[in-house]
């Protein structure tokens, strides 16, 4: 079974402004703050004039940018103390939105993934939505056996907190689920696990 | 007229006791996957039309197994619900699409077994060998007691994935998938073909998949197209998903140069890909057969002679990739008796 090598992993974009957008939403995380702070510089005074700011200083690194993001003269900034409050709002700021919207996202790639379920649920182009990852590769796994996902997994090989078992990560991804696979890591024989590795976070 | 065999069971729902067998005519009829003494990947890929009176005889194949495999189905849905039955809510076109073709296709070929009658909207189904008689209104998924997918593939053999062409790709959109081979329907849902394909190794780089992509989306209705593939199961287990990977994983290590003829199974895999006419989707289906050395060299030693070959030689990251890296060793020696060295000529079996 391939391990590693797997090319479904997503491949990012670097932030740009849209110039089809008639409104912006740029939502970011953590470290992603910067990459909002840029793109911001890169609109001109109408597209910033029509760009609203959703960020969230949850961060597995620590990396706060919300003092430049205040600074910025943007149509409106909403923050909030965690990734997955910022994306339910997000979920509703899509759910009212127009023909004409541009996403941004910014940060880890497990809030990436989940920022796109919010995405996916409207059916936003390809074309509409640009992604940037920032910080750490920490990954969300999901478990093939159990159904839990763990957030932040840095060893190729860890045990499950819903089922226990030693899951080996996989370099597999799936976009619906937002999450690489994690199965058992002893399958054939219980106990011979393959070799401890830091993945490539 | 195929006549069925008394149910089954399959090495997955009782692993001590089952009763899972081929006759002598299963194992001829079978579509045996290597065309020559080497395997490599190749865009092995033909006109799905009428060929012979074995498995490739008829649109979509049934065989003796077909009430047991029918009857395996419904207990691997209902001991893990949710996990090998899943749609999404956009492919109900694609659904009704596939319901039609299947009744169409298993009332042409097998009269016997199945009827199909249609007053318009109004059709009539008659599944003899399942003892059904059912009466719906084709397109109102509410006349029909589950999703139109759910309700045919639960009497139809193999595996049913559908694609959805989108993006310049095909996406998988929904799927019955009680016999999977190692993966996880859950979690390739909503992939797209390169995005599925990400785990199987040389693919990308021999520059297959981008073929065989570009040729999957010239495909059109009324044109389909067959493929084979084929694995290793340690017993005749159809059910090997990623999720129950801890339950059969451990045969792996029961494989001895002794024992190789009765637990390691060839896992014959027939793929007819359509394209649906009202939803645009493709249809994959995988029609699995399984079938033991042993049962391989009783009664068709010819196939046995070119598997010894085919196995001994074969890329070791196919090996791995198939899972059989553990006891590739005890089958080549168990098969060898049966390769005395002379060509394959498969009209002596």
């Amino acid at each position: 079974m391939l391990i590693t090598g797997i090319k479904s992993r997503p491949v990012y974009d670097r932030l740009h402004p849209m110039a089809g957008g008639l409104r912006h939403l740029i939502a970011g995380q953590g470290s992603g703050g910067a990459a909002m702070l840029r793109l911001i510089g890169d609109m001109s005074n109408e597209q910033r004039g029509n760009s609203t700011l959703l960020y969230s200083v949850e961060s597995f690194s620590g990396h706060n940018h919300l003092q430049a993001l205040q600074q910025a003269e943007v149509a409106g900034l909403e923050v909030f103390a965690s990734n997955q409050e910022l994306i339910d709002a997000l979920r509703e700021r899509l759910g009212d939105a127009r023909m004409g919207t541009r996403l941004y996202l910014s940060g880890s790639e497990s809030f990436i993934g989940t920022a796109m379920q919010a995405a996916n649920a409207v059916d936003l182009n390809r074309d509409e939505v640009l992604r940037e990852h920032s910080g750490t590769l920490v990954r969300r796994v999901w478990c093939a056996h159990c159904d839990t996902y763990t957030e932040n997994v840095t060893q190729r090989v860890f045990v499950c907190p819903g089922c226990q078992l030693h899951l080996v990560v996989r370099d597999h991804y799936s976009r619906r689920l937002a999450a690489f696979q994690g199965i058992k890591a002893d399958g054939e024989v219980p106990g011979e696990l393959p070799a401890a590795e830091e993945l490539d976070t | 007229m195929t006549v069925f065999k008394p149910i089954e069971s399959y090495a997955d729902l009782d692993a001590k006791g089952f009763t899972y067998r081929n006759s002598r005519e299963a194992v001829l009829r079978l579509p045996f996957p290597y065309p020559e003494d080497q395997y490599m990947y190749s865009m092995n890929v033909e006109p799905h039309v009428p060929f012979g009176e074995g498995a490739l005889r008829a649109q979509f194949d049934i065989d003796e197994h077909y009430i047991s495999e029918c009857h395996h189905r419904a207990q691997i849905l209902e001991s893990q619900p949710g996990v090998h039955y899943a749609a999404l809510p956009h492919m109900m076109e694609a659904q009704w699409d596939l319901l039609e073709l299947l009744m169409e296709s298993y009332s042409r070929d097998y009269p016997e077994h199945f009827s199909l009658e249609k007053k318009g909207s109004q059709w009539r189904w008659i599944n003899r060998p399942l003892g059904l008689d059912d009466s719906f209104t084709f397109g109102d998924a509410s006349t029909l007691p589950m999703e139109p997918m759910e309700y045919i593939t639960r009497q139809a053999q193999g595996e049913f994935i559908l694609l959805e062409e989108r993006d310049d790709t095909l996406v998988m959109g929904a799927g019955m998938a009680t016999q999977r081979a190692d993966y996880s329907l859950r979690f390739n849902l909503g992939m797209s073909f390169m995005e599925f394909h990400g785990p199987v190794p040389k693919l990308h780089e021999m520059g297959i998949l981008q073929r065989a992509l570009k040729f999957l989306l010239r495909l059109r209705p009324g044109h389909p197209v067959r493929r084979t593939n084929w694995s290793i199961t340690v017993n005749p287990r159809l059910e090997t998903s990623a999720e129950t990977l801890p339950d059969w994983a451990p045969d792996r290590t029961t494989v001895t140069a002794q024992n190789a003829g009765e637990l390691v199974n060839l896992r014959i895999e027939l793929q007819p890909l359509h394209r649906l006419p009202r939803s645009n989707a493709v249809l994959f289906p995988v029609r699995t057969y399984l079938v033991s050395l042993q049962q391989l060299a009783d009664f068709a030693p010819q196939w046995a002679k070119r598997m010894h070959r085919v196995i001994r030689d074969l890329d070791q990251e196919l090996v791995d990739y198939k899972g059989f890296t553990r006891y590739r060793d005890a089958m080549v020696t168990w098969l060898s008796q049966y390769d005395d060295g002379t060509p394959v000529d498969e009209s002596q079996q």
